[in-house]
């Protein structure tokens, strides 16, 4: 019955089921995976994947010197209208990434990655809370 | 120096991305050396403190812990380079690589571990990322639960990257045990 709901839709959030399944760039930048809905963010080396129901916001910002920069804000528990509380009650005692921030040398790669997560946030969210009204 | 294993490709990771470079695992320890020249990073077996495989996408990487704390990362190595490096390893500096996993979930929550200067964030046991605290410029707490880690940035960092860590911040909440006070933060 809603229980069952309720524990499907927390284990979904599942970006990848393999090592093997995550893309690899050619070059280390922040990739936006649509099929997958996930984030890819290069941290010391290696691609780390965040799935965008963890996404709450995303924004950009230019300096003076043509310097742009990314800020990805995390949902964590404890925030208003952050719908994680099924696993915020699961995941007591856990920490969270809660913002990454990155230095781009490429302002056209950041505006095209700020873009595409935003569509696909909201797509997903939409999909997600359309799935939860039917099961209701 | 007629032993040992040559691998063409490896690239050393960190802060700043990555460089292809070559690398030597001899008796006496491991040689990298970047391509064209440059940067070298040689330790010698009994600076070795601990070995770590760890299965990347389309790739195997190597991470080398030594005395000081700091830790190499060398990716490139191929599955078949992952058995034979590892009996090698063992027999001549007697350090068996422990297996890591690397997390690709996409939870954006688990914990946080702290080895030497290595910040780990495990997702589910298994690795999603690691940050060296040496390379941190600042701490600042924010509010009573927030822990933000600011990175060196200088016009070196990022050279091989289009996109380089510039901020991370960590939640912890209240129920959260491990980190109790101030003087504990990451």
């Amino acid at each position: 019955g809603d229980n069952r709901t309720s524990v499907r839709t927390s284990n979904e959030l599942i970006a990848y089921k393999n090592v093997n399944d995550q893309p690899t760039p050619r070059e280390m930048m922040i990739l936006v995976d649509q099929k997958n809905e996930a984030v890819l963010l290069p941290i010391y080396g290696i691609m780390v994947a965040f799935h965008i129901s963890t996404v709450k916001t995303v924004s950009s910002q230019q300096d003076t010197n043509r310097n742009c920069y990314v800020r990805i804000i995390f949902n964590v528990p404890g925030t208003p209208f952050t719908p994680h509380d099924a696993n915020s009650i699961k995941n007591q005692g856990a920490i969270y990434l809660k913002e990454a921030s990155f230095r781009s040398k490429d302002p056209r790669h950041i505006s095209e990655v700020v873009q595409q997560i935003k569509t696909l946030r909201r797509n997903v969210m939409a999909r997600e809370s359309e799935r939860a009204e039917r099961a209701t | 120096m007629a032993d040992g294993h040559l691998f063409n490709n490896i690239t050393l990771g960190g802060r700043g991305g990555t460089n292809p470079g070559q690398l030597r695992v001899h008796s006496g320890g491991i040689l990298w050396k970047k391509q064209g020249g440059g940067k070298a990073v040689e330790v010698d077996k009994s600076d070795m403190v601990g070995l770590t495989w760890m299965k990347v996408p389309r790739s195997n990487q190597l991470g080398v812990r030594i005395k000081d704390g700091l830790f190499y990362k060398f990716t490139g190595f191929r599955d078949q380079d992952v058995a034979s490096l590892t009996s090698y390893l063992q027999s001549t500096c007697g350090i068996t690589p422990e297996e890591k996993q690397l997390s690709v979930s996409g939870k954006n929550w688990g914990e946080v571990d702290l080895n030497g200067n290595m910040l780990t964030f495990l997702v589910g046991s298994k690795q999603a990322f690691e940050v060296s605290l040496a390379d941190v410029a600042q701490t600042q707490l924010q509010g009573k639960n927030d822990v933000m880690l600011e990175f060196h940035v200088d016009d070196t960092t990022g050279a091989n990257e289009k996109d380089s860590l510039m901020e991370i911040s960590f939640h912890v909440p209240n129920s959260n045990t491990q980190f109790v006070g101030d003087e504990n933060r990451p």
